[in-house]
């Protein structure tokens, strides 16, 4: 595979320097008037060269794999296989899997008796499809090669392309998107005909087992997720912006107001760290460091306090958006005019006077937005819930208690077995459906608040 | 009351005055020793989580650790593996999400038309950046492996699904860059003769370039450290051997802490945090050379 795409980039570049020579020939003769410079010239017949032969290797390859599958049954050591119609196919993915090397040995024999027909209708129909491609790209760069003249437009072809290619680039954002929309609403689809939608959307009871045979007491798992939903309001929205809010707003106060320019070039870095650190090493801390300190302060408070508590992953989660506040309130406290600092420096306030009585308010629409972009990234964070939030679907308000996240039970239903048409496996695409939509609901929300807010000062 | 009116309201060597000036200025002092505490709380906490790791970790860094793989006891675990599957997978994502991201920011930004469909490129862009990444996952699923049938556990399935989620990062940091590359450059390369693509990729994608690349590596370090994508497609098998190709089933060093920090054996606390001491360093690394280049090659117009 490699030396084929070895081959026809060589071929490529042969391709390339044949044509811009030519070009460079013909407008010596034609005067130097030509249209297009030699390099245009070049990457033409280069790409007439590369493009239609990786074009016909890859519809190619797509074809083999049933012709492959012809030659080997038609093969003499394919009387030798099993009738029957799984067993015939575990031999012969086996024996496939022999021919190209993936494993060293097989458990049939049968496997490895058919191995070599294998090898040699990969082979054959390997080379039939390389002699094509080799053809197509010599024929593709002679068809290039003869258009050249000095008149011969190639410059234009070639940016032609590249708009092409830009165009596509751009589309793959969209088809992203829609990619993400119709996977989970699809899947959700299948998770609500079996699941009503409103007992997923008002159950306040969550138990996603289900039971392997339809006869078994209790056979249908409950589905209801307000308590996922409580639990990932209650960490993200509510412990975290407690913390990330009030140390985040006064950590940019201090760095943009006060902070001495030495001081700040040491903390903005630093706070710009505890962006950068992966969440998976906050969830450690939180599990192995934080969750303990946590229950050990609960139990000494006298409320019944679980090693996994909403607390000790809540703080975590909102130390890790405390940056993320702090550089939104920033950029909103910076967008506030300067007239309004100095008229209210002007009239005797003092700095944090003019900070709390103009520029907070000033700000404040900046601010509220900055904060909604910041529980949006909470409510959809999963290391730190998965790692030290526990479990058990509890609907409370003691923060030392154990409760679980909509992020939590999507990876809890997706690691364990892999049957695809089980609701508990589809619950998880609805949950990451649900998830989706506010979270998309929270970003456009404040994006427009926060616009708006820059408009007002424009 | 009758005390207030006697006094001048601006003579402020009256007892009244100064009391409210001492006042005020004791608040200034509060406010300004809460910023102080409220940056120390956060860089202080950073400090502790730092240390912390470095503590329980710095023991269990050792030459088996950084070149063996994973095992089922702790002093035989290593990293190598682990590592060698991150890196296939940061292969896989940088050589789709760079120039598919490079170009649409070119389109975006230099060529495209004002019009509604522009408008659905924008907002789709800017909603992907923000999408929690576990949705990432959930599409990795159930696109590349439940209709694709791509093979389950793979670098190439975590590149690909890494590649969607950094794409938009290196859209809008590649837009900004080419927005700060002043228009007069664009005038004087069309007013010599330059079409439209010669001017954005002879001239202003060059001096866009340290900005795309500052970009690039954030948006990368970010996919490094990810872990619930690569969860939900399966990369969190027990891999006792490096993963030799895109196609192998292998496990990223994110999921690799995950899985060891679920283990209940002791002697993985002190291995967790070695990996996630190997993991920082990486992070540091990358997120130097994006400040080192953009310091180093950045231009102010």
């Amino acid at each position: 595979m490699l030396a084929v795409a070895l081959l026809i980039a060589g071929l490529g570049a042969i391709a390339w320097w044949t044509g811009r020579t030519r070009a460079a020939a013909l407008a010596r003769v034609y005067d130097g008037r030509a249209h297009s410079l030699p390099a245009h010239h070049g990457w033409y017949v280069a790409l007439w060269t590369i493009v239609p032969a990786v074009i016909v290797l890859a519809i190619w390859s797509n074809f083999t794999g049933g012709l492959i599958y012809q030659a080997v049954l038609a093969s003499p050591e394919a009387a030798a296989l099993p009738a029957a119609g799984m067993e015939r196919a575990t031999v012969l993915s086996e024996a496939y899997s022999l021919a190209i090397g993936a494993t060293e040995q097989s458990f049939r024999p049968e496997a490895s008796g058919i191995a070599p027909a294998y090898e040699r209708a990969i082979a054959f129909y390997g080379w039939i499809g390389f002699g094509a491609a080799l053809l197509i790209a010599f024929a593709g760069g002679a068809f290039a090669f003869t258009r050249l003249t000095p008149r011969f437009a190639a410059r234009r072809r070639i940016e032609r392309l590249v708009m092409a290619a830009l165009r596509i680039a751009s589309l793959i954002a969209v088809l992203t998107t829609l990619g993400i929309v119709l996977s989970l609403l699809f899947e959700s689809l299948r998770f609500f005909s079996m699941v009503p939608v409103t007992e997923f959307l008002f159950g306040t009871h969550w138990s996603p087992q289900v039971a392997i045979r339809p006869d078994q007491a209790g056979s249908s798992g409950a589905f209801g997720s307000i308590p996922l939903f409580w639990g990932t309001v209650f960490i993200g929205a509510i412990i975290a912006m407690i913390v990330a809010i009030p140390l985040g707003l006064m950590s940019a106060i201090y760095l943009t107001q006060y902070a001495h320019r030495s001081a700040r070039t040491w903390l903005k870095p630093a706070l710009e760290i505890l962006a950068g650190v992966p969440t998976v090493v906050y969830g450690y801390f939180a599990a192995l460091t934080v969750a303990p300190l946590v229950r050990d302060f609960g139990l000494a408070l006298g409320i019944p306090a679980s090693s996994e508590s909403a607390l000790a992953a809540g703080l975590v989660m909102g130390v890790m958006i405390i940056p993320f506040v702090s550089s939104m309130a920033d950029d909103s406290i910076a967008a506030v005019p300067q007239a309004m600092r100095d008229g209210s420096l002007a009239m005797g306030a003092t700095r944090s006077e003019t900070i709390r009585k103009v520029l907070i308010p000033a700000a404040l629409p900046g601010v509220v937005g900055g904060v909604l972009l910041a529980v949006s990234r909470a409510i959809g964070e999963t290391m730190i819930v998965v790692m030290a939030a526990g479990l058990a679907a509890n609907l409370t308000a003691n923060p030392f208690a154990s409760v679980t996240t909509v992020t939590t039970q999507i990876v809890q239903l997706l690691t364990g077995d892999q049957e695809f048409d089980s609701p508990k496996t589809l619950a998880a695409f609805a949950l990451g459906l649900t998830l989706f939509l506010m979270t998309l609901a929270l970003n456009i929300y404040a994006l427009r608040v926060v616009k708006k807010y820059r408009e007002a000062y424009e | 009351m009758s005390d207030a009116l006697r006094i001048d309201p601006t003579d402020w060597r009256t007892d009244t005055m100064r009391r409210r000036i001492r006042a005020r200025y004791a608040a200034e002092r509060r406010f300004r020793l809460a910023g102080l505490a409220a940056i120390l709380i956060s860089v202080g906490f950073l400090a502790f989580l730092l240390i912390t790791m470095f503590v329980n970790g710095i023991g269990g860094l050792d030459w088996t650790f950084l070149t063996g793989s994973d095992a089922t006891d702790p002093d035989r675990v290593g990293i190598w593996g682990a590592f060698k599957g991150s890196l296939l997978t940061m292969l896989v994502t940088i050589a789709l999400a760079f120039p598919i991201g490079v170009l649409s920011a070119v389109y975006l930004e230099e060529y495209a038309p004002r019009n509604r469909w522009t408008d659905v490129i924008e907002v789709s862009i800017n909603n992907l950046a923000a999408v929690p990444s576990i949705i990432f996952g959930l599409l990795g699923l159930a696109v590349f492996l439940n209709t694709m049938h791509l093979p389950r556990s793979a670098p190439l399935v975590g590149g690909l699904t890494l590649a969607l989620m950094t794409m938009p990062v290196i859209v809008i940091a590649g837009r900004n860059a080419i927005k700060s590359v002043p228009p007069s450059i664009r005038d004087a390369a069309l007013g010599v003769g330059a079409s439209r693509i010669q001017v954005v990729f002879h001239h202003v994608l060059p001096l866009a370039l340290p900005g795309i690349l500052t970009g690039t590596i954030i948006g990368m370090a970010r996919a490094l450290g990810e872990t619930a994508p690569l969860l939900m497609i399966g990369m969190r098998a027990f891999i006792a051997s490096p993963p030799q190709g895109f196609t192998d089933p292998a496990t990223a060093l994110p999921v690799q802490i995950f899985l060891w920090s679920d283990e209940v054996s002791r002697g993985f606390v002190e291995k967790t945090s070695a990996a996630i001491i190997v993991l920082l360093a990486f992070m540091l690394v990358m997120n130097g050379l994006a400040i080192y280049l953009r310091n180093r090659f950045e231009t102010r117009w």
